[in-house]
């Protein structure tokens, strides 16, 4: 008579293949349910645009398996640490002479950032920068030295605040530009990847080529009567950007600005004083005759003059008058709304620190069409995989009992690696399926070796004989499993972008199932095998 | 001596005719030459392998062709022309391999021009390659490392250990020589395969010395038993990768295909250097070595 405490015995026996259920439970529900299970904030924000998403179930594809382009590329720049500079010196002085010493370098190309805190990073020292291209941090060294503010030493990379910065623009931009689902991260170190699902490899390479460096400049004479530019405001200088529009009633389109507080007195000072303000306002020709005009204002975007126009009397006059910077609003026009688009983004974003060096790059285009093939095609090359495995196994035990239980158990490790992948998130790409794949070389490797341990030297009697070969066949399987694990650490932290995903699973598909699957597969054998449940 | 009785129907093998010096002499003479082979590819071009683009610096494109002749097609579309054009099982689609300092920018333009259409670009800057190339290069060297000590760790006996580290070495090796004989460029993919080795290759080896060094019972009776779980093993996982490397190079996703015969390389040498090289270094640690 089952009654109702040998049902919970059983279950205690068994526990090992009620918490593979549970699992493989949870999994098919982080795969299939219609909404992300916990977690899944990433995959849900991302999941807003049409292929990131599967449909079908709650993977998320990588770009090889959804399409769209991928750009590796480090920043462009050299710093030094620990750089002693005078209490004295200012700023500016430190990046003249710096630049003065380096063939490649202006003076606008060198940044120095004291110790400090700069939004989460934490900087020791005093760090001199210099992003420029073709500098090395030799020269850089030996600059600072030469000029008589000793380093700790320099390296080739720029450095972390700077490297931070960067990234956190580079997403603003690439969030902007309406290429949604896009994302920037940094793996190895220092090479920033840039991924932009739908996207063709010219709109991303536009996107992140440039520094993105958009300056207000005046454009006025000197002293001297010879036309010079200088800079009234910048991004930094702005509290607000508005969105780019059609200009009411004319062709062009026009971005909306609102001047930080602290900052509108003095683009209000230099208004002023570069004669933008001057009485009735000016009238520019700056593109017919340049050498004979009244003050213009010049929107630059990356040293290109994108657009130059004259200042209103509306607008000097509350300049003149200093109420201006009560509510200082301005408003830039360009030739066309795209173009006011692209200021727009780059005023919000700000401009990139350092560039992106394309020219030791690595980029991935892949079209929708080709990655719904790699779909298919990789499915189909996993498939034909487990049915190898399940012939040879087959052909090898002959038992139904003992092979059976192996393939499910295997597939079973697939099942709760997807589901993981689903549940965090994780963008699934070729090299990934890659992963599952190993994952199931590698589970039922050591299926075969418990099967074989278990039924050795004759019928399994009892309990107890099971229990000790199933322990001796564990500590193998153990050992394995480390060496797996450890010879496949190097490749899940290195920049060999797309190994990292195959490395990633192919681990915790080792763990999955030294923890779970193959012990649940030695209850099940043991079920089949003593008779007892 | 009851000699090995093996799955699948194979020979019978009786370890007890051969000498430990003629079963070690087989392994360690085919690592031998895989040695000369690599050091003389070394020597020559500088690099223990022929590099794919991945390391080199280089464009990948997969292009679509309509029409007939399309390998003519191809050749006339670019300038430079390719340097390697693979057709794709069932699709006109074709992969075409361009050298490193050609913008991938402007190879998109050439075959938008010709009417080709575009699947995909994968583009490396040489630098970019190259620092790519210390990377897995440092990668395996460390998962190798990493590797030894910890099977040092686990056995606590030298010649066992050595036993594994030694044919593990052998397991990369090898497969390594066989590229540069057939002329198969390193990708990203071998290098993931050259590292699964590492812990393919283990497996067996750990195996063998588990069942010999810590059960009761001869030596001969543990290690036919070792071998015959081991060989069923490796084979399940070669007839694996065997399969998908044939479909995945039909369908051209160069990862797997790259992954899976690597691993084909690899699990073969390992079935030579945990059956033989291995194997012999056992007995004679068991029945000669101990006593010394």
């Amino acid at each position: 008579m089952a009654d109702e405490e040998s049902t919970w015995d059983r279950i205690k026996a068994n526990w090992r293949v009620v918490l593979l259920v549970v699992i493989l439970l949870a999994s098919t529900f982080a795969l299939f349910s219609p909404t992300p299970a916990s977690g899944g904030s990433a995959a849900s924000t991302a999941g807003n645009n049409t292929t990131a998403d599967s449909g079908l179930t709650n993977i998320e594809y990588g770009l090889e398996l959804s399409g769209g382009t991928r750009i590796q590329a480090p920043l462009v720049g050299v710093h030094a640490s620990g750089v002693e500079i005078p209490n004295d010196t200012s700023t500016s002085a430190v990046r003249s002479t710096v630049a003065a010493n380096i063939e490649n370098a202006t003076a606008s190309d060198v940044r120095v950032r004291y110790a400090g805190e700069y939004g989460d990073t934490i900087q020791q020292t005093t760090i001199v920068e210099v992003t420029a291209g073709n500098v090395t941090a030799a020269e850089l060294d030996a600059a600072l030295s030469e000029a008589g503010y000793p380093a700790d030493g320099a390296v080739d990379r720029v450095s972390d605040v700077t490297q931070r910065t960067a990234v956190s623009i580079l997403r603003q931009k690439v969030n902007q530009a309406g290429l949604s689902g896009g994302s920037v991260r940094t793996v190895g170190g220092d090479v920033v990847v840039v991924e932009v699902p739908n996207a063709n490899q010219s709109e991303v390479r536009d996107l992140v080529e440039s520094r993105g460096q958009v300056l207000i400049q005046a454009y006025h004479q000197n002293e001297n009567g010879t036309y010079v530019r200088t800079t009234v405001m910048d991004s930094d200088d702005l509290r607000q950007v508005g969105n780019a529009q059609q200009t009411q009633g004319g062709q062009g389109a026009e971005v909306g600005v609102v001047v930080a507080e602290d900052s509108a007195q003095e683009v209000q000072q230099r208004f002023v004083d570069t004669g933008l303000a001057q009485q009735g306002g000016t009238e520019c020709r700056y593109r017919e005759t340049p050498n004979q005009t009244e003050p213009c204002i010049l929107l630059v975007q990356d040293g290109e003059v994108l657009n130059s126009f004259g200042v209103r009397e509306t607008l000097a006059q509350p300049m003149r008058d200093g109420t201006w910077a009560d509510d200082p609003r301005f408003s830039l026009t360009t030739g066309n709304l795209s173009t006011a688009q692209e200021v727009a983004i780059n005023l919000r974003a700000g401009a990139l620190p350092a560039e992106l060096d394309l020219t030791s790059n690595s980029m991935l285009y892949i079209d929708p069409s080709q990655s719904e093939r790699f779909k298919t095609d990789s499915l189909l090359a996993g498939v034909a995989a487990v049915l190898a495995v399940s012939g040879v196994v087959f052909a090898r035990y002959r038992r139904i009992e003992v092979a059976g239980p192996m393939i499910v158990t295997a597939l079973s490790e697939v099942v709760i690696l997807m589901g993981a992948a689903a549940a965090i998130g994780y963008p699934v790409d070729l090299s990934v399926i890659a992963g599952f794949i190993a994952a199931i070389g590698t589970g039922v490797d050591d299926l075969i070796i418990i099967a074989d341990e278990v039924m050795s030297q004759g019928e399994v009697s009892s309990q107890r004989v099971f229990q000790s070969r199933f322990r001796k066949a564990f500590w193998v399987i153990g050992a394995a499993a480390a060496t797996t694990i450890l010879a496949l650490s190097p490749l899940a932290v290195l920049s060999l972008g797309q190994l990292r995903g195959f490395a990633i699973f192919t681990i915790l598909g080792v763990l999955v199932g030294v923890l779970i699957t193959r012990p649940a597969y030695g209850d099940i054998l043991r079920a089949l095998l003593t008779g007892e449940h | 001596m009851p000699a090995a009785d093996l799955p699948f129907g194979l020979p019978e093998v009786d370890y007890s005719e051969y000498s430990n010096r003629q079963l070690i002499a087989v392994p360690l003479v085919v690592l031998l030459v895989a040695l000369l082979i690599i050091s003389g590819v070394w020597l020559t071009t500088g690099a223990p392998v022929n590099l794919g683009v991945e390391f080199t610096g280089g464009t990948e494109m997969r292009v679509a062709v309509s029409g007939d002749n399309a390998q003519q097609q191809i050749q006339q579309a670019f300038d430079p022309a390719p340097s390697a054009i693979q057709p794709v099982a069932g699709e006109e689609t074709y992969i075409l391999t361009f050298g490193e300092g050609v913008d991938s920018g402007a190879l998109e333009t050439q075959a938008e021009d010709a009417g080709f259409t575009v699947r995909s670009i994968d583009a490396t800057s040489a630098s970019f390659g190259a620092e790519a190339q210390i990377q897995a290069l440092g990668g395996v060297v460390v998962a190798f490392v990493g590797m030894s000590v910890l099977v040092f760790a686990m056995f606590r006996t030298f010649v066992p250990s050595i036993a594994v580290v030694l044919s593990a070495f052998s397991d990369i090796v090898v497969p390594v020589a066989l590229m540069n004989v057939l002329g198969i460029k390193l990708t990203l993919g071998s290098v993931a395969a050259l590292l699964m080795i590492i812990g393919y290759s283990v497996d067996s080896d750990i195996l063998l010395n588990n069942h010999v060094l810590r059960r009761q019972g001869g030596f001969y009776e543990s290690a036919y038993r070792a071998m015959e779980t081991g060989i069923t093993m490796t084979l399940t996982s070669i007839a694996a990768m065997v399969v998908m490397t044939v479909v995945a190079t039909a369908f051209g996703i160069g990862l797997l295909s790259s992954i899976g015969l690597i691993l084909v390389f690899g699990l073969t040498t390992d079935l030579l250097n945990t059956y033989m090289l291995n194997m012999s270094l056992l007995r004679w640690w068991k029945f000669e070595g101990v006593n010394r």
